[in-house]
């Protein structure tokens, strides 16, 4: 039932496609669609170029530069959270560095990093960074100073209090900032990959692939796809969260 | 009284219908960034050719490869483009626009790059190296390909990547990449700017094989076809011009790249510019994207006979 609408909407296109209303060389038909992503499927694009490697490559891409964004935006974002000096000091870098859109980054990053993985997965870092940082800041300081007194005054070490007190109970926020962090950095990563790909795997490189030799229809599979793998990995974080989240 | 109330209007016919007749007929013309081997149309813009025949040409898109020109017909946005047979071909055989190939703009002109102190010394020596191609389904991968397949090599040996042109020259140099294969005169500047060597031009490839076509929006042919001859007048002008003027054509060519001088002219003189494109070549060109699966369920001869139609160009050349 809920899905009647979608359902509808698709029916309407592929009459409208089938009677000529939408040029098929403009917005492939549904059918059409479908089509092309079978031959994803069992040809590949360039032929040859399996689906699975193409999506193995962007992930790996993608939970490379999101993962490094994660390790590094959790412990500042903690500290700057904790201590409003150190906030202070460094916001002006944020503030400067956070509204560069990460693809204007992308010219930099392949002088920096070589036509790889690194440049794309920098470019993804980029991107996944502040959510991360800026959620965890917001995080730290959402949790009742109460708490946190209470904690030092019963002696607690510094570990403690960051391990046991500060990251707990910003955890909350950083699940948010991840699923954030993750959304922009598979955003990011199709548009990094249409720069260009060393290995020759990435679903940003294959839409690329098939807007080259002109194939409207698998250009929007491939973009079905990024959809779906994106809403299957904000669907995985979210029942993570309820894990982790379950004190709440 | 009458009379001259019907005179005027008379008058006010021939006269409407004279300005009519006057008036340039427009062509939005569209074709590649910093690509030499379209130096006919930037001849006959410069020279004024275009006008001399009554059109008035607008250019409406100047792109960075092939499948970004089709694109824009498909949006029909432009009427004429000059733009390579494979783009063009793969376009028309995928369904994403309906175009004819009315003349050739040019032969020849491109060439595999290595780095000047690599030890690339054959096409063979490629295997297991990093290829950079402009695209797929390009003139430019169809080359390498066969390059390939004359040494009796696998592509698949190969590591294909594919990059913008302007980026392949900085890539070389900084061994992200071991080798491109681009048009003219990303070549020669590799050449001038001390970076790189010719491995295999593209002639040794292919002898003579075409390169880029003039492509005509096939509904703007159907409609318009005294402006699309008018046009073509023009281009076989400036091709005879580019022949005739050597020094002046380098001028032009610097002009609409802003390359430099010893560039242009060595890329010049890699480039064969004359108009008419052999049917058999393009039937190869056609059964090539065939078999490397870019274009499905053609029967050869029947598309290319569809794509390419040389009658005016024939009409003009006699």
């Amino acid at each position: 039932m809920r899905y009647l609408p979608v359902f509808s909407v698709v029916v309407i296109w592929q009459v409208l496609s089938l009677s000529g209303v939408i040029p098929g060389n403009r917005l492939p038909s549904p059918v059409n669609i479908f089509l092309g992503f079978t031959e994803l499927l069992t040809q590949g694009l360039p032929p040859g170029y399996g689906l699975a490697g193409h999506c193995a490559g962007s992930l790996k891409r993608v939970l490379g530069g999101v993962g490094v964004a994660i390790v590094t935006a959790l412990p500042l974002g903690i500290a700057m959270g904790y201590w409003s000096r150190a906030r202070e000091y460094l916001n002006p870098f944020v503030e400067m560095v956070r509204p560069v859109p990460p693809l204007a980054w992308v010219p930099i990053a392949i002088l920096w990093f070589g036509i790889g993985d690194r440049s794309s997965s920098f470019v993804i870092f980029l991107g996944a960074f502040f959510p991360v940082l800026l959620n965890t800041i917001a995080g730290v300081l959402s949790i009742n100073r109460r708490l946190i007194e209470s904690s030092i005054i019963l002696g607690a070490s510094k570990k403690a209090l960051f391990g046991k007190v500060l990251l707990p109970g910003a955890m909350p926020s950083i699940i948010t900032g991840v699923r954030i962090a993750l959304g922009i950095g598979w955003m990011t990563l199709v548009a990094a990959e249409f720069t260009g790909v060393k290995s020759g795997y990435g679903l940003g490189y294959m839409i690329m692939t098939a807007r080259d030799i002109q194939r409207p229809d698998q250009i929007i599979a491939g973009m079905a796809i990024i959809g779906i793998i994106g809403y299957a990995m904000d669907f995985g974080i979210r029942i993570m969260e309820n894990k982790i989240l379950k004190w709440r | 009284m009458k009379r001259t109330t019907v005179a005027a209007s008379l008058l006010a016919v021939l006269l409407s219908t004279l300005v009519c007749i006057a008036a340039p007929r427009e062509v939005r013309l569209g074709y590649l960034r910093n690509d030499l081997h379209h130096l006919a149309a930037w001849v006959a813009m410069d020279r004024g050719f275009f006008r001399d025949e009554g059109i008035n040409v607008e250019i409406a898109g100047i792109f960075n490869a092939g499948p970004e020109e089709m694109a824009a017909f498909a949006s029909r946005s432009l009427d004429i483009g000059y733009l390579g047979v494979a783009p063009s071909a793969t376009g028309l055989a995928n369904g994403s626009a309906r175009i004819r190939a009315v003349a050739l703009a040019n032969a020849e002109g491109s060439a595999v790059v290595v780095r000047k102190d690599s030890t690339i010394r054959a096409v063979r020596d490629l295997a297991g190296k990093t290829v950079a191609i402009p695209g797929y389904s390009s003139v430019q991968d169809f080359l390498l390909r066969k390059a390939l397949e004359a040494a009796g090599m696998d592509p698949r040996k190969v590591n294909i990547i594919v990059m913008k042109p302007p980026e392949m020259i900085v890539a070389l140099d900084g061994k992200q990449i071991d080798a491109f294969i681009a048009w003219e005169p990303h070549p020669s500047k590799a050449v001038t700017m001390g970076i790189g060597r010719t491995l295999i031009s593209s002639p040794a490839i292919w002898k003579g094989h075409p390169c880029c076509v003039v492509a005509v929006d096939e509904q703007f042919y159907r409609v318009n076809p005294q402006v699309v001859k008018s046009f073509l007048r023009a281009h076989v002008r400036a091709m005879e011009y580019i022949r005739q003027n050597p020094e002046d054509a380098i001028r032009i060519g610097i002009k609409f790249t802003g390359m430099d001088g010893a560039t242009v002219r060595e890329a010049i003189s890699h480039i064969q510019y004359h108009y008419f494109a052999r049917e058999d070549d393009i039937k190869e060109y056609v059964t090539y994207l065939l078999k490397l699966g870019y274009i499905k369920s053609i029967i050869v001869d029947g598309f290319v006979r569809e794509y390419l139609d040389l009658k005016m160009i024939k009409d003009i050349a006699h």
